[in-house]
């Protein structure tokens, strides 16, 4: 990773065949991201945020264009490369949470250590300690079918940073709660930000989101119309 | 850490689990069933043939053929010299076989005549029902089958016609002595056991013989002349070739119960894609590799047949211990079908069977978990993380 730059997009377009057509979901992207940034991908449904997201994290590929995310160009690496990346450097947060129902909320979070291989030992001092940073310590044994939306997208959210990530993406986080909840959840990834540098990328078009941002990249139509940084977003202060 | 995740998701799955492992443990159960009953129809059948014909085997007279009656003919002659040796230690018995024609109830019948000597212990026949019977031209033994085709009773009379050496027909009265229950049906069916010395006497074959039959664990003699030795594995041959006839009807009930249990994996684990393309992707984004993610739910399929195989021994163990001990009555009785099936049939579990069939299942189930997980090696991530499965 060159300095402090997490993220760096160049001239990126993405294509999708539609029939015998291509749709042009991203046009001309050119993005650099720095460590502990809090940055939201912002614009209406179509504009392209959860494509650019999907590219970012390694899950799509780029149709032209350079992406390197931690210091690896996406473009060079194979699926296991990039499945090495996520799981290491990365945690994603969805809109519907995407909890393993048969899994209890410990390990739910447990799986990405296991998936590191990290010792049963650490592994649960890990897992208690996420549990605490996102207030669910006494849900441990739960299931995600027991646990409301906010507990249930608190408990993804201990899952993408109980590895401690370099990087954590989520797809409109909060779509699926109600504004205390939103909130509550925003206010935590806010706290992890600060305590753990873990920069942050949104997928959002929801206005409680945006004024926890201190950075807004503006998406409309496959491309980047504004790229606002924030001095003091007005919930964080 | 992937066996860790596959149990846990099996484990989670709880119904939908559940069904699989009892339609597998079903399958395997039944399989492991009837393959120890066709093993027990074997081991019955080998065990009756040793105990009540072939002990530990036979020196043959070159021109006998049981199969050929018109062998039979010529088919005597003085025992060799080291298999009469066996003979007179009274480790081998001899048997003098002809044919004759019968006559009961004034009817005339085919019929096997074998002279037996009365005092032979090597073989389970009531051989010693034929001794003692002085005032009687010819005692005869016969078992409950040729019973019930002539119609005879204990005590009952009927002339006897046969060929002697001299090629001179001849006819005496027989009575029967004795009609012994066996279920060795080629003892049985269409034969007639008079002393050996009166057989000798009948047929003017003084000293003679068609074959010899001698107790278990004997070694090959030296002198046998031309009389043609034959072990016990050849002459349980003709037994095990009838029971292999009804084999493939086994082996289609066989793959028919494989294929149920297949099928009912095979249908878990594609709706399991299907239905878990969501977590296949959420699994994806937190960084498992497809190979992994198809290893996982390969696993999955085969522990699968692990714990069906745990199922099978808790809830059908104590049944296969039970027809293991009991056995199972049989409703039917196949002496008259020419096949030596015990009234009550107890099946053999052998360790080879119970290997084999729990490599069969688990192979068969491993192959149907694998097949269908290969399509998510086809999935994109972002595909999976919107719940979308591959066609």
């Amino acid at each position: 990773m060159e300095n402090n730059t997490v993220i760096t997009i160049n001239n990126l377009v993405k294509r999708f065949p539609v029939g015998g057509e291509f749709f042009t979901a991203l046009k001309d992207i050119d993005l650099t991201l720095n460590k502990g940034e809090f940055t939201g991908l912002v614009g209406p449904s179509g504009s392209g945020k959860t494509t650019l997201l999907n590219i970012i994290g390694g899950l799509d590929s780029p149709s032209e264009g350079q992406v390197s995310v931690l210091g690896q160009a996406l473009n060079d690496t194979s699926h296991g490369e990039r499945a090495l990346l996520r799981r290491e450097h990365m945690g994603f947060i969805f809109q519907s949470y995407n909890l393993l129902p048969v899994y209890t909320v410990f390990e739910n979070v447990e799986l990405p250590l296991i998936l590191n291989k990290v010792g049963l030992k650490e592994r649960e001092e890990r897992v208690a300690q996420a549990m605490e940073w996102v207030g669910l310590s006494n849900k441990t044994d739960s299931r995600p079918a027991m646990l409301s939306g906010g507990e249930c997208q608190r408990t993804a959210i201990a899952r993408a940073i109980v590895h401690q990530p370099a990087l954590v993406l989520a797809d409109e986080p909060t779509a699926n709660l109600d504004a205390e909840n939103s909130h509550h959840i925003m206010k935590i990834m806010l706290q992890l930000n600060h305590e753990l540098s873990t920069s942050f990328i949104f997928a959002t078009h929801d206005e409680k989101i945006m004024a926890y941002l201190k950075r807004i990249i503006h998406l409309d139509d496959g491309q980047i119309t504004e790229d606002e940084k924030i001095e003091n977003p007005k919930a964080s202060a | 850490m992937l066996f860790k995740i596959a149990l846990k998701n099996l484990l989670g799955a709880r119904l939908r689990t559940f069904l699989n492992v009892l339609v597998t443990a079903f399958s395997f159960f039944l399989i492991l069933f009837m393959s120890a009953m066709y093993n027990g129809m074997l081991e019955h059948a080998k065990q009756v043939t040793m105990d009540t014909e072939i002990a530990g085997g036979a020196y043959w007279h070159p021109e006998y053929d049981p199969l050929d009656p018109m062998t039979f003919e010529d088919a005597h002659s003085a025992l060799p010299r080291d298999v009469q040796l066996l003979v007179d230690q009274k480790k081998a018995f001899p048997v003098l076989v002809s044919q004759a024609s019968i006559y009961p109830g004034g009817r005339i019948m085919p019929a096997i005549m074998k002279g037996i000597p009365p005092g032979q212990n090597i073989v389970n026949m009531p051989t010693d029902a034929l001794s003692g019977h002085d005032d009687i031209a010819i005692p005869v033994l016969i078992g409950k089958g040729m019973a019930s085709d002539t119609k005879l009773n204990v005590g009952d009379a009927f002339t006897i016609r046969w060929l002697d050496t001299d090629r001179t027909y001849d006819a005496d009265e027989g009575t029967v002595v004795h009609i012994m229950d066996t279920e060795n049906f080629k003892l049985d069916m269409s034969h007639i056991w008079i002393p050996l010395k009166k057989a000798q006497t009948m047929l003017a074959m003084e000293g003679e013989a068609t074959y010899v039959t001698y107790e278990k664990g004997l070694p090959p003699v030296q002198d046998k002349g031309d009389w043609i030795p034959r072990d016990i594995n050849y002459l349980v041959q003709d037994m095990e070739a009838i029971i292999a006839a009804d084999k493939p009807g086994a082996q289609v009930m066989y793959m028919i119960l494989l294929a149920l249990a297949a099928m009912g994996i095979f249908n878990a684990q594609v709706l399991s894609i299907f239905r878990r393309g969501r977590e296949i992707g959420t699994l994806m984004a937190i960084g498992m590799t497809r190979p992994r993610v198809v290893g996982l739910f390969t696993l999955e399929g085969g522990l699968n047949a692990v714990l069906a195989a745990v199922a099978t021994l808790i809830f059908f163990g104590p049944v296969l211990w039970y027809f293991g001990v009991y056995g199972i009555p049989l409703p039917i009785d196949y002496t008259e079908m020419g096949m030596i099936v015990a009234k009550r049939l107890i099946p053999v579990y052998t360790i080879g069977l119970v290997v084999s069939t729990t490599i069969l299942v688990s192979i068969i189930v491993l192959i149907v978990s694998y097949l269908p997980s290969r399509r998510i090696a086809r999935m994109k991530p972002t595909d999976a993380l919107r719940g979308k499965a591959v066609a």
